[in-house]
């Protein structure tokens, strides 16, 4: 019962990183992308080759994997962010459903539709942690890391600029921001995080394939960062935690076969994505308004 | 030859995309919404059909079937879900995350009722006969380019010759002009709607009978419908069919030199390209923030 | 009344065109340091789109702009906001979802990056600036409430303390105190007072003639694009012709 928790508790680190990092992009910079899975996905790819022909440490593993989802979220972002907000979600769009072609096509890299398999347990400067104490310990404390990191980002004038950005661009700009930067800065900020995320997933599972990285996922993470309610600390967590127990709570629930359980929780996560828009735009954890 | 085959079924996926991407692009044009959900009109109306003539009913009953499925959900969208959404708030974020959220909805019910592979409609229409040395065309072709030909033809004089019609282009350009005239933006609105869910029809029947349907095909739709849009210019009807039938003939041509499941990647780089280079589109109009 | 200094800001031959339509013709305008210009027009006569050419928010077609004798080519609004050009706008375009304290600290932060450069001393001067700016509008006490949940008056007061925490030395002003109460407005116009007093030069944009004649050390009018006049106060509000075009348009 306590290795599933733990690995339950293990999952919402990691997803809790995910939702953390998108709302920087959706609650704070206003930016949204559905693709977050793919930056997921790419550091976790990142994660799993640094694990198998490197060394499997934990934090080598997760820069290394933010490194790799900051440099491709980089390379992406400064051409897509010139444009408008609804052009972005459609690139965002494309290059999720491309992504998950590229995953299962590069085998060399991805180890293809099977992925990588045969990750070594993780350790942390040359000493084991696999025992799931140890790991669970080393994810929560990156974690508060991470969020003390963007709190302070977030609260500081890099948050100020976004939020100004995101109510309106012309008069941030009339205050002398440089509105491309930050838009960049802030979708950067987010993959590497997701990035980082997928490090320790890589670690954490012992393999990874393309299938934790599909729109699904994406939606997943969207949904968790919406449902909590964006723009705030807490909210995504909250979101993170909701949804993960959600798995749990339907398969107590009679006349759901398994193989649907995937479909059935997309189904809600849409459902309640559409519901909260027409009646509580600011989640669970905002304002009932929400944002103007 | 080989390539010539691939731009005649390029441009016959290119037909059905430019329907449903004008639809897309009419009704964003006439009421400033980005219908993200126009994906899920295509997959609702196209799995009607299906329904319809799996039922064993006759395929022009299906057609109306489909038909009033589309328009039925279209004018849902917007009495349900957009109306009530710019009644409080109207950002970007909450259109966006609700129109997006319908769509996986609906995608997921798909899913759950039909499964998740496909499922198509058997014709005689697509039985391929040679045209030219290395050029089979089946009679689906040409139903798709007349199919598409009339409709556009049709579009384009309603747009121009009724009084609704001009009034929903009016309607793109200054709200307030007609509310000033007394005439209810709501209704036309509602018209745009239900006119745009319509052009997704002839794509979805047709679609339903050549590659198939599954679930994945709203989000997929979606996609293309805004990638046209993209490409052909934002507002611009002649732009998103434009841009329709060019990415209908990239997603063909490409599998001339990958395999196929590069050809939605095709989409993407031709997306991109022109958000990269002509953000504009090739006939779009910038648009104030 | 000020001795009016040599322009700050000096526009030649402003012009755009959108389409058929002249939005802007040929306009020159000086802005001197300490004086407040009003720009007057009907509806439609180019006086937001001047100030959207000025700034860069819109590229004109032709024309040149200079700031203290330096030739200004490529305009952008951010790069005019660096040169201490600020602006505000017709319709406010508040920060809504941040607080007043937010709205204005905000304004100081100009710099794309994770933090400001400065250090901590940097830090106060823009706290101390924005704490300023909050006393002059009176809206200190309403520091911590949402840009979005305050009164008109308010509204109007916050969008004038963003651009006073920027210490900017041109102020191109759309429509500032439109729809002011009488006491508001006479507050509003001491503000403006005081700080062209210290060397700001302000433009505004402004139907209501009565705050024009309050104000105004000038006034350019506009109509359908072009410069039609330009002098004392006085005399332009007296004169028959100007007032025809003015009104007259309103009734149309």
């Amino acid at each position: 019962m306590s290795a599933y928790l733990l690995n339950l508790a293990e999952l919402g680190i990691i997803f809790g990183l995910l939702s953390l990092s998108l709302n920087v992009l959706i609650g704070y910079g206003g930016i949204f992308s559905v693709a977050h899975a793919v930056f997921f996905g790419v550091g976790a790819y990142a994660g799993a080759q640094i694990a198998l022909h490197i060394a499997p440490d934990v934090l080598l593993a997760a820069l290394g994997g933010g490194l790799a989802a900051g440099v491709l979220s980089f390379a992406l972002a400064l051409p897509a962010l010139r444009v408008r907000g609804e052009y972005f979600v459609v690139a965002s769009l494309g290059l999720q459903m491309v992504a998950t072609t590229i995953f299962t096509e590069a085998q060399g890299v991805t180890g293809g539709y099977g992925g990588l398999v045969g990750i070594p347990p993780p350790s942390l400067f040359g000493l084991d942690i696999s025992s799931p104490w140890l790991f669970v310990s080393v994810c929560v404390a990156i974690l508060l890391a991470v969020m003390a990191a963007v709190h302070a980002l977030m609260q500081g004038s890099f948050g100020r600029s976004l939020m100004a950005v995101r109510d309106s661009e012309s008069a941030a700009q009339a205050f002398g921001k440089i509105v491309p930067i930050l838009k960049t800065l802030a979708v950067v900020l987010g993959c590497i995080i997701a990035g980082a995320a997928g490090g320790l997933f890589a670690l954490q599972m012992s393999f990874v394939n393309v299938e934790s990285f599909t729109l699904d996922q994406s939606v997943l993470i969207m949904a968790m960062v919406i449902i909590g309610g964006v723009g705030t600390l807490f909210g995504p967590l909250l979101g993170t935690a909701l949804l993960l127990l959600l798995p749990a709570a339907l398969s107590f629930l009679p006349g759901i076969p398994p193989t649907e359980l995937g479909a059935v929780q997309q189904a809600i996560y849409g459902l309640a994505m559409t519901l909260l828009m027409i009646f509580r735009p600011g989640g669970i954890a905002g304002r009932a308004e929400g944002r103007r | 030859m080989l390539v010539l085959q691939l731009l005649a079924s390029g441009l016959q996926t290119g037909a059905l995309y430019a329907l449903t991407a004008a639809g897309f692009a009419l009704i964003f044009g006439a009421t400033r919404i980005f219908h993200f959900a126009h994906g899920a009109t295509y997959a609702l109306a196209g799995y009607a059909f299906v329904l319809a003539d799996h039922a064993g009913l006759p395929w022009p009953v299906g057609c109306l079937i489909a038909l009033a499925v589309a328009v039925a959900f279209g004018l849902l969208t917007d009495v349900a879900m957009y109306r009530p959404i710019q009644r409080h708030s109207a950002s970007f974020f909450t259109v966006f995350v609700a129109a997006f959220g319908v769509v996986i909805f609906i995608q997921s019910a798909l899913e759950m009722t039909f499964g998740r592979s496909f499922i198509a409609v058997s014709s005689a229409l697509t039985h391929a006969s040679q045209v030219l040395p290395g050029l089979y065309l089946a009679q689906v072709f040409w139903v798709a380019i007349a199919v598409t030909g009339l409709v556009f033809g049709a579009l384009g004089w309603f747009l121009s010759r009724s009084n609704s019609g001009i009034a929903l282009r009016a309607l793109a350009e200054n709200a307030e002009l007609l509310r000033a005239y007394g005439l209810s933006a709501r209704r036309f609105s509602a018209l745009a709607f239900a006119l745009g869910s319509a052009l997704v029809v002839p794509g979805a029947v047709l679609g339903a009978a050549t590659t198939g349907l599954s679930p994945v095909v709203a989000s997929h739709v979606m996609l293309v419908s805004l990638a046209a849009s993209v490409v052909g210019g934002i507002g611009s009807l002649r732009g998103a069919a434009f841009g329709g039938f060019l990415l209908g003939i990239a997603e063909n041509l490409v599998v001339a030199v990958l395999d196929t499941q590069w050809s939605e990647a095709a989409g993407f780089v031709v997306l991109f390209a022109f958000i990269l280079l002509r953000p504009n589109g090739l006939f779009g109009a910038a648009l104030a923030r | 009344m000020t001795q009016p200094m040599s322009p700050i800001l000096s526009v030649r031959g402003l012009a755009k065109h959108f389409g058929g339509v002249a939005a802007v013709q040929g306009v020159d305008l000086d802005l001197p340091a300490g004086l407040i210009t009003a720009l007057v027009g009907p509806n439609g006569a180019g006086k937001t789109t001047l100030f959207n050419l000025i700034t860069g928010a819109v590229a004109a077609d032709a024309g040149r702009v200079t700031l203290a004798g330096k030739e200004l080519a490529r305009r952008t609004p951010a790069r005019m906001a660096r040169l201490g050009v600020a602006r505000s706008f017709q319709d406010l375009r508040l920060f809504q979802s941040m607080s007043v304290h937010a709205n204005v600290l905000t304004a100081t932060e100009p710099h794309a990056w994770f933090w400001q450069p400065g250090g901590r001393r940097a830090r106060m001067q823009r706290l101390q600036a924005t704490e300023l700016a909050l006393a002059e509008t009176g809206l200190s006490p309403l520091a911590d409430a949402l840009a979005a949940e305050l009164a008109y008056a308010e509204r109007k007061f916050l969008s004038l303390a963003r651009i006073l925490a920027t210490g900017a030395r041109i102020w191109l002003l759309d429509e500032p105190a439109s729809g002011l109460d009488p006491a508001s407005r006479s507050r509003f116009s001491a503000l403006l007072r005081k700080h062209a007093a210290h060397g700001v030069a302000i433009c505004l944009v402004e139907h209501n003639l009565d705050i024009v004649a309050e104000l105004a050390d000038r006034i350019v009018f506009l109509d359908q694009g072009r410069k039609l006049a330009e002098g004392e106060p006085g005399a332009i509000l007296r004169d028959p012709a100007l007032a025809a075009i003015y009104f007259g348009e309103q009734r149309a």
